[in-house]
């Protein structure tokens, strides 16, 4: 049976603007992204003007989507949002504007986790992929590699990075190549024309279990470029190359392990480094059955929070009026079976 | 006409409901304990339905949705106009934003205009500067006050520019807001009135901008935004940076976020 009732979901949770709807058996009738692109020029993300932003955009992204979807708050079945983890005043806009729209109707309220966002990605789209499979997460914000046995809202984290995010790696990566921010993209291109074995950058393989860590690659790039002097310009693809699969590496590894370890055959990614193809390729050699959620799937989305919230109890009006933001911590939400 | 007004650009939730024709009022706040966090977001949304309750409407009893704009706190001003916002479009209300100081000052007025004296609204906006306006004829008639034109404009001033901007608007001022508590000191030496301590003066309600409301115009839902009267740090950073250097920078490391 086929279910076509519908969920409005909203994500504020970084600095895309994201507003979605979604039916309750995984259509996507509507997924708008209003990226806010005004934070090359300051390096990063910075919380107090992608919060401003939200707010300007947050009511012509929820329009949008309804309008896409043709339809309006009281066909709605459901209102979900993201709670955390996040930017907090980011995160507040959001959550202020849906539990709003949504008692406006007395309608139920669904708090997502951010990162059940990102897993619950591979739910939706052309090619649904059912559970149980691994899932690996890898963005600007967040890395982290789960087995997840069912829908959720609950997954087991097998491992998670204990420094930075591999999409901040790539973003550092590029800033010392001279390339922008962010400069992931803009690094992968450079790679093409290199050769990845240029440089021996480490890989985290000390690094036990299924943890990640990108510390050391930045750093081991930060010398290579200082030792090389004036000869690094000369070299970039070739240190492009050599850091993009350090990085890539470090991840297929531990991807590896966890299907090792969990003996699943099913692999999920996700988190905008998930566009990287080199990560992709590696992936592919894993002999497991490899899911890529589209790129708008990948990147920060409401779709994905839609899809997630259809595994996650729902409060009825009003038993969400108090609901507050968290920054982080909520993770792991099930004991890691290490 | 019926009004529900809400403020979140001080440390306090306000909410209130008001019927300028029968003068039924009702109203509802939060005040956090001295050096606790502001409940915004935890008791914006239940005090609004708790308001409504008691005033024994549902949302057709609502004509307008009234919300203070700041200045104030950047986070709760985005929580009080997303939650307005969302409000107005959700039941398609019509919206209006009310300055923040302007309710202040204007719920001062009756005190103000016995001592014979100007009404100076002051906030805190924290790092040493305030937030103030002030209106030389403050009036208790909404018609009045929303359309007067303030004589100290609002702003963010530094002690130094405040006490200097009092003595050039050259009026005997009756201070109220809890900035006006918080430079109690300079306000004094500049020979303003300042409301005691515990006066209720100095708490911002939101009975106050339903008044307001009353008679100013509605806007687009998306016309009414923040007045944050001051730039996010990271800006000024990197305007002084790329001011002084030609080259392109990065914010400080503090003030970023991976995405
Ligand atoms: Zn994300």
């Amino acid at each position: 049976m086929s279910d076509r009732r519908l969920i409005l979901a909203v994500e504020t949770s970084c600095d895309d603007t994201c507003a979605a709807v979604l039916t309750r058996d995984g259509e996507i009738r509507a997924n708008v992204i209003s990226s806010q692109g005004i934070h090359d020029r300051y390096g990063g993300v910075v919380p107090e003007i992608a919060s401003r932003h939200h707010l300007e955009l947050i009511d012509a992204a929820v329009a949008d989507a309804l309008r896409q979807a043709e339809t309006s708050l009281p066909e709605l079945d459901l209102v979900a949002v993201t709670r955390g983890p996040g930017l907090v005043a980011a995160l507040l806009v959001g959550l202020s504007s849906a539990k709003a729209l949504a008692a406006a109707h007395r309608l139920p309220l669904a708090a997502v986790d951010h990162l059940h966002g990102h897993v619950a990605a591979s739910f939706i789209g052309d090619a649904p992929l059912p559970p149980p499979f691994v899932s690996l997460v890898a963005s600007g914000g967040h890395t982290f590699v789960a087995r997840v046995e069912d829908h959720g809202p609950g997954y087991a984290v097998l491992g998670q990075t204990l420094d930075d995010a591999a999409g901040e790696a790539f973003d550092k990566g590029a800033r010392l190549l001279g390339l922008g921010y962010p400069g992931g993209p803009a690094l992968e291109r450079l790679a093409a024309d290199g050769d990845p074995e240029a440089f021996a950058f480490p890989t985290a393989a000390r690094v036990r279990g299924l943890d990640f860590s990108f510390a050391g690659v930045k750093t081991a790039l930060l010398y290579a470029v200082r030792d090389l002097g004036s000869e690094a310009p000369a070299r970039r693809a070739d240190l492009a190359a050599s850091y993009q699969r350090a990085i890539v590496e470090s991840l297929a590894t531990r991807a590896a392990r966890a299907l090792e370890h969990t003996g699943l055959h099913r692999l999920a990614i996700g988190g905008g480094v998930a566009a990287n193809g080199a990560l992709r390729a590696r992936l592919g050699e894993l002999g497991a059955q490899l899911d890529v959620p589209p790129r708008a799937l990948c990147t920060d989305n409401a779709a994905m929070i839609a899809s997630a919230a259809r595994f996650t109890p729902a409060l009825e009006y009003p038993r969400y009026l108090d609901l507050d933001v968290y920054a982080s911590g909520e993770l792991p939400r099930c004991a890691s079976p290490r | 006409m019926r009004i529900l007004g809400l403020d979140t650009a001080t440390r306090a939730t306000t909410v209130a409901w008001l019927d300028t024709e029968t003068g039924a009022a009702v109203g509802r706040r939060d005040d956090p304990p001295r050096g606790a966090r502001p409940r915004h977001t935890p008791r914006l949304m239940g005090l609004v339905v708790e308001t409504l309750q008691e005033a024994g409407v549902d949302w057709d009893g609502v004509d307008r949705i009234a919300v203070g704009v700041g200045p104030g706190t950047f986070t709760g001003l985005r929580i009080g106009i997303a939650t307005a916002r969302a409000l107005a479009i959700a039941r398609a209300i019509p919206i209006v934003g009310v300055c923040t100081l302007r309710a202040l000052a204007g719920g001062a007025a009756l005190a103000a205009c016995e001592h014979g004296r100007a009404a100076l609204a002051v906030l805190d906006a924290r790092r040493g500067e305030a937030f103030a306006a002030g209106w030389s004829t403050p009036s208790h008639d909404p018609e009045v006050m929303a359309a007067a034109s303030p004589s100290l404009r609002p702003a963010a001033l530094a002690p130094d520019e405040f006490a200097a901007a009092l003595r050039a608007g050259g009026g005997r001022w009756l201070a109220v807001g809890e900035g006006a508590v918080a430079f109690r000191t300079t306000l004094e030496r500049a020979g303003v009135l300042v409301a005691s301590d515990g006066s209720a003066l100095h708490r911002v309600g939101a009975l106050s901008h339903c008044r307001l409301a009353s008679a100013l115009e509605p806007e687009a839902p998306h016309a009414v935004r923040p007045a944050y009267l001051r730039r996010p740090d990271a800006e000024i950073a990197l305007r002084a940076r790329e001011r002084d250097s030609p080259m392109p920078s990065t914010a400080t490391p503090d003030d970023r976020h991976p995405r």
